[in-house]
């Protein structure tokens, strides 16, 4: 853990695009109504960027004088490669969720979670997204009837089928 | 009477009063689980029960609220990490406790102690809130506005980070509120032109994402930590410490009821802020504070189970929540079709007296379930990070879509999962951006009310500030909020107050 009176690396970067979106917003805000009258519909959101604005050039000239943390590196210390390599597996979950449906690419999603994080044997990492999977689809899809995307896999007939075998 | 029998409505219906236990029970282990925060539980609850009765959902996250509360001490004492942001003060004594083989003491003295505290809250929750309700009937415009902000700001400078970044914060919740069709005059804001964008960003995507994902990626700098077995014998502790600390447990947890009821600052600023009481006002103690002095165990956890019932009191009485996770309740009330605000006790007395009958319930469980189960307990916490942390990826993901049935809900929460990842490695408070958005368009059409009612003139509302009281006091304690951040302050006033206060 780095003390907070340092600055950890790309913190000046993340602090001036937080100016620059915060000119953005305003810009944006001033568009609504401009300077027409105090209770226009662009009125309050000018006010607020403008506190964004206000801060975030505060923040930046702060973050610029404090001195810099030793030994840290961007990719290493703030954005580390798993984190990233995350990020992107639920950007690519959520692009597939709606066609190729709930289950499988859950299931893709937690293997390859678990075989990041947890590191054991694929077979084991398996067994363990199967259970994961089968615990949420139950008490999600079938206790609180949340709807799920189906996509490809016909889930009415494989419950269906998996009914036909109780009874 | 009637008050009676809405309060008894969880007591007496067998699936209220499962599900109440359930979430407590839910709650002590989320809370105990590093990493799994209740606020994160909260809102994912909210997306996954938006279709359930009111009541039932109600129940349940109530529950996990209280036990949540309860739950992050554990951890703090067993494992010196804390479960929660609000048992964060508990570590700095529970865990030196727990090394001199004294765990099992600690988590009962710590148990009784939050639910003494949690009982406080609520009674004073019971007895307030009434009060608050009917004086919040004659509250003007600009005095719900003024509360908005002051909530912001509080929460900004009590939460230990800079003034600047809480604001920042607090100010981007508020934008992102006002995304959308303008609910005054119908004008787009900031939708460029996409009508997907006029019903506003889904301020539950909002949460998951900053509280959800963006804790669990943080999460994922703290791998490798591994978990010390504790060996817990005597957990009922002994009546006359529970004697001895009485007065100091009943003490911090008013300290807790009142930081709880300001808007904006919640348990874990209740804790910190008990903690250090305690420390003023123990002269001599037995051990001294930070090796496991008891005294620094009781007054966190009194406090943080007390800011519960506090929380609940603006929130319930004006619609402006007490801290993060009423501010997510407010969310879900919405959701379910009330509108918490003064009008809430005497439209829908049921739903106030439910909501106490309820956290009354949900104490009663928090000691059941905290005094037993210690075995189980350190099993489900021992649960690799490795499986959890891709659980509560894929629950956000799920919980996100499922609130509309629509994956762009999956992009903006992604979105602010990524945005939180990075304010919280840069040492940002999140807490106020979920109170922007919920507060966004309270404090948008009071102002304008406000300003109209003074003609469009600015002047004038500045004058009528002072003639109403609420209304300057409020505007004062803005004020003196930043006031207390500038230079004057921290390196004149403050250095001359304090040796003042040393010398006499």
């Amino acid at each position: 853990m780095s003390s907070p009176s340092l600055r950890k690396p790309g913190e000046v970067v993340f602090s001036l695009l937080l100016v620059v979106f915060s000119l953005f917003v305003f810009w944006q805000a001033y568009k609504i109504a401009g300077f027409s009258s105090m209770s226009s519909a662009g009125a309050f959101p000018m006010a607020a960027s403008f506190a964004m604005l206000l801060s975030s050039c505060f923040i930046f000239v702060k973050t610029l004088r404090t001195p810099k943390a030793q030994g840290m590196r961007f990719f290493y210390h703030c954005l580390p490669p798993v984190v990233a390599f995350i990020m992107a597996i639920i950007l690519i979950y959520a692009v597939l969720l709606n066609s190729v449906g709930f289950t499988l690419t859950s299931f893709a999603f937690l293997f390859i979670c678990i075989q990041t994080l947890h590191r054991r044997s694929p077979f084991y990492t398996f067994a363990l997204s199967l259970i994961t999977l089968i615990v949420v689809y139950i008490v999600f899809r079938l206790i609180f009837q949340v709807v799920l995307p189906e996509g490809i896999v016909p889930e009415d007939r494989v419950i269906a089928v998996i009914k036909s075998l109780w009874s | 009477m009637d008050a009676l029998s809405y309060f008894a409505t969880s007591w007496v219906s067998p699936e209220l009063f499962g599900l109440t236990a359930l979430g407590t029970f839910l709650g002590i282990y989320i809370g105990a689980i590093p990493g799994l925060s209740v606020t994160m539980a909260v809102s994912i609850l909210i997306s996954f029960t938006f279709s359930w009765d009111v009541n039932n959902a109600l129940c349940l996250m109530v529950g996990v609220y209280m036990g949540g509360v309860y739950g992050g001490s554990r951890t703090a004492i067993l494992l010196n990490i804390p479960g929660a942001p609000s048992a964060i003060a508990t570590a700095l004594d529970g865990y030196p406790l727990a090394q001199k083989g004294l765990a099992g003491e600690a988590i009962g003295l710590s148990t009784v102690m939050s639910v003494i505290g949690g009982f406080v809250g609520i009674i004073v929750l019971a007895l307030a809130a009434p009060t608050v309700s009917k004086f919040a009937i004659t509250f003007q415009p600009r005095d719900y506005m003024m509360l908005g902000i002051l909530g912001i700001t509080l929460v900004g400078s009590l939460s230990g980070g800079s003034l600047a970044k809480g604001i920042f914060a607090g100010a981007l919740g508020l934008l992102v509120g006002t995304v959308g069709l303008d609910p005054m005059t119908a004008q787009e804001r900031f939708t460029f032109g996409d009508v997907n964008l006029w019903n506003g960003i889904n301020p539950v995507a909002v949460m998951i994402g900053m509280f959800g994902v963006g804790e669990a990626l943080h999460q994922l700098h703290y791998m490798d930590k591994t978990v010390v077995k504790q060996k817990i014998n005597r957990i009922l502790p002994k009546l006359s410490d529970l004697k001895k600390y009485l007065p100091l447990s009943l003490q911090s947890s008013l300290l807790g009821v009142i930081i709880g009821a300001l808007p904006g600052t919640g348990g874990d600023i209740a804790a910190l802020m008990a903690y250090d009481h305690a420390k003023r006002i123990t002269k001599n103690p037995k051990v001294p504070f930070g090796e496991g002095a008891k005294e620094g165990l009781i007054a966190p956890e009194s406090a943080n189970n007390a800011a519960v019932g506090g929380a609940y009191i603006p929130m319930l009485t004006l619609g402006i929540p007490g801290d993060a996770v009423t501010a997510v309740f407010i969310g879900a009330l919405f959701i379910h079709g009330l509108n918490p605000g003064p009008l809430l006790l005497t439209e829908q007395p049921h739903m106030f007296w439910f909501t106490v009958g309820n956290l009354t319930l949900s104490n009663i469980f928090v000691l059941i379930f905290g005094l037993t189960g210690i075995k189980i307990f350190s099993k489900i916490v021992e649960c690799p990070k490795g499986i959890l942390i891709p659980i509560i990826f894929l629950l956000s993901i799920v919980g996100s879509y499922a609130i509309n049935n629509s994956i762009v809900d999956i992009w903006w929460m992604l979105a602010f999962g990524i945005l939180g990842y990075f304010m919280r490695l840069y040492r940002f408070p999140v807490g106020p951006v979920i109170l922007g958005v919920i507060l966004s368009s309270l404090t948008d059409q009071n102002w304008r009310r406000a300003i109209l009612s003074e003609r469009g003139d600015l002047g004038p509302f500045f004058a009528h500030i002072f003639t109403s009281p609420l209304s300057t006091v409020l505007f004062l304690a803005i004020v003196w909020i930043f006031f207390t951040q500038t230079p004057i302050w921290t390196k004149m006033l403050k250095p001359r107050l304090f040796r003042k206060k040393s010398s006499t």
